[in-house]
């Protein structure tokens, strides 16, 4: 008996081992955080989509940044959440994954139609600043901006657009994570951009 | 002039004929000799894949979750300890080739997830563990080597996840211990993609657990005993074994099951090869009916008919056996290959092994088939009548 319980139980922990394997940024409960984002919403519609290895160079220039590292891929499938209020479009809600100094972090930004963003968090984060950089006061600082204005800031050099360089960092100490967040906001409205907007915000891109 | 001499220069006769009987021989023999190489390697792969799963046996303390899903099920709770002594009398059994000891500790991590979720951690002895998973392979890096404690070795599906490479850090949740990775595992389908690695050192001296494990991983000198074994470590008081000999033999079992088939059509080559000896043998005695007449007129007794018949049976079936061996030997990867295109699942390394002995006795196969089969023409070539040979149609 106990060695079928055994046996049960390893071929339990092979299973689950592979439910590992999701790299994409998924909603870790869509139901319930659609309507936490988006309270009017009656119902959304799951589109999954991959940037395209001819793609990849375009969206790393509009970046100001090269995809890194082994996990930041041309085939990395994204979920892009569409909501709607009956038969009217709301918005977009779409996670991208970024490399952060202690691990992977999960950022989940919500989009009105035009793709200004009405809401930020971290669905995934380690951090030892992990709980200043989950506060209100740091996400609100994203609420109204667009790719407009990332497109006037440098990831890289930290300089550009003034109302980027406005948002403070609410842990010094997490200085890699805080620019990890802003090349991952930046990255997720280009491909939001990209795969929903018919690239409206490309004309702010020099 | 000898006989053989003669047996052979009656095949140069016919070359074409002679050709397509060494042809039929040798692809016959190529079947042979690929499907019991087939068979032998399949059987080696698998066996040698399921003994790569690391133990054959794994010792726990009762009722403790030897694994890191069973952990997280439990919330991270439910760990039980042994005293690290109990691996100094485990080593001590002359049953164990390999043993090593391991620790598996689960931290509660607020920021996982949206209501926070556990991280396991398995501490393993660096001296050991990696001998009894010499199949691991790395992605980048390599095992730590226990000099420092603060390193961390990731499985594939946790790297990925985590986004990490060499050289990165991760933090351990709750504290601020800092781990720094030193390497990352391919991917082997197995629950270590998802597991974290630490030194077991690491976590005994920074969770206050020293001279504690929760499990300890055995490798058995001889797999006939693993039973016997069992029963011994039950005795030992406090643990629970979990053993991964039943699933060996249970697979092992089926495996014996599909070689009766392998084997069975192995047979039904001999057989076609054998009938398509007798065919051609007796076709060319029948052809030669006036001149084994002759000879046997001039002198030659019966038995040096019988003789030179069954010279060119075996002359031929040798020469077929030789030519299907060295195909065999030759296409094994392509057949390899082909086998491989064709079946759901394949273990690793070469699944069709053809060795020294194995083209022996297929050789050996070959040859007493051409003695056999070689018996029934020589036969009747040795008891035809001289004067009926010669009176018959085209003399």
């Amino acid at each position: 008996m106990n060695k079928s319980l055994g046996f049960l139980l390893v071929g339990l922990a092979l299973l689950l081992s592979q439910a590992f394997s999701a790299v994409g940024c998924d909603l870790n409960d869509p139901d319930r955080d659609v309507k936490r984002l988006f309270p009017t919403s009656t119902g959304f519609k799951t589109l999954y989509l991959s940037i395209y290895k001819e793609l990849q160079p375009k969206i790393e220039q509009r970046l100001g940044d090269k995809f890194a590292g082994l996990y930041e891929t041309a085939d990395v499938p994204y979920t892009l959440y569409q909501v709607y209020q009956n038969e009217t479009l709301l918005g977009y809600i779409h996670g991208v994954n970024q490399k952060g100094h202690y691990g992977g972090l999960q950022i989940f930004l919500s989009l009105n139609k035009e793709g200004v963003i009405e809401g930020f968090y971290y669905q995934k984060l380690t951090s030892k600043q992990a709980t200043v950089l989950r506060g209100q006061d740091f996400a609100k600082q994203f609420i109204g901006l667009s790719l407009k204005d990332f497109y006037a800031f440098n990831i890289l050099t930290m300089q550009g657009s003034t109302k980027i360089s406005a948002i403070k960092n609410p842990a010094p100490e997490a200085e890699d994570d805080f620019r990890s967040t802003l090349r991952a906001v930046k990255k997720n409205l280009i491909l939001v951009d990209e795969f929903m907007l018919k690239n409206m915000h490309l004309v702010y891109f020099k | 002039m000898k006989i053989y001499q003669i047996a052979y220069k009656n095949l140069l006769r016919k070359k074409t004929r002679t050709l397509l009987t060494i042809l039929g021989i040798s692809l016959s023999s190529w079947v042979l000799v690929s499907l019991l190489g087939f068979n032998k390697g399949y059987e080696k792969s698998l066996s040698r894949d399921i003994d790569q799963l690391g133990f054959q046996v794994l010792l726990t303390a009762k009722g403790c979750p030897y694994e890191a899903a069973t952990l997280m099920l439990k919330g991270g709770t439910g760990l039980k300890y042994m005293d690290e002594a109990v691996l100094k009398q485990v080593e001590s059994y002359p049953e164990v080739k390999k043993v090593t000891a391991m620790i598996m500790h689960g931290v509660f991590d607020p920021n996982k997830g949206q209501s926070g979720g556990v991280s396991a951690y398995l501490g393993i002895d660096p001296k050991t563990y990696p001998n009894l998973k010499q199949y691991v392979k790395f992605k980048q890096g390599a095992w730590f080597t226990g000099a420092t404690l603060n390193e961390a070795v990731l499985g594939y599906e946790a790297a990925e996840l985590e986004q990490r490479e060499i050289g990165d850090l991760i933090l351990v949740p709750g504290t601020n211990l800092e781990l720094k990775v030193v390497g990352i595992l391919q991917r082997t389908g197995s629950q270590d993609d998802g597991t974290i690695f630490v030194p077991k050192q690491f976590i005994q001296e920074k969770f206050g657990l020293k001279g504690k494990i929760t499990g300890i991983g055995i490798q058995v000198k001889q797999k006939d005993n693993i039973t016997k074994f069992e029963d011994k470590l039950y005795k030992l008081p406090d643990v629970q074994v979990v053993s991964l000999a039943q699933v060996k033999e249970t697979i092992m079992n089926l495996v014996a099951t599909a070689r009766v088939l392998v084997l069975s059509i192995a047979v039904i080559a001999i057989l076609i090869a054998m009938l398509g000896v007798v065919n051609t043998i007796l076709m060319s005695v029948f052809e030669r009916f006036q001149e084994i007449g002759i000879l046997k007129s001039m002198g030659a007794m019966p038995l040096d008919i019988f003789k030179m018949i069954w010279t060119e049976t075996i002359i031929l079936c040798s020469i077929g056996g030789v030519v299907g061996n060295l195909l065999a030997l030759g296409l094994s990867i392509v057949t390899d290959t082909l086998i491989r295109q064709i079946l759901p699942y394949t273990p690793s390394g070469r699944l069709v092994v053809i060795d020294a002995q194995l083209s022996l006795t297929t050789l050996v196969i070959i040859i007493c088939i051409g003695i056999i089969s070689g018996i029934y023409p020589a036969w009747k070539a040795a008891t035809i009548r001289p004067l009926e040979s010669m009176r018959s149609e085209g003399a």
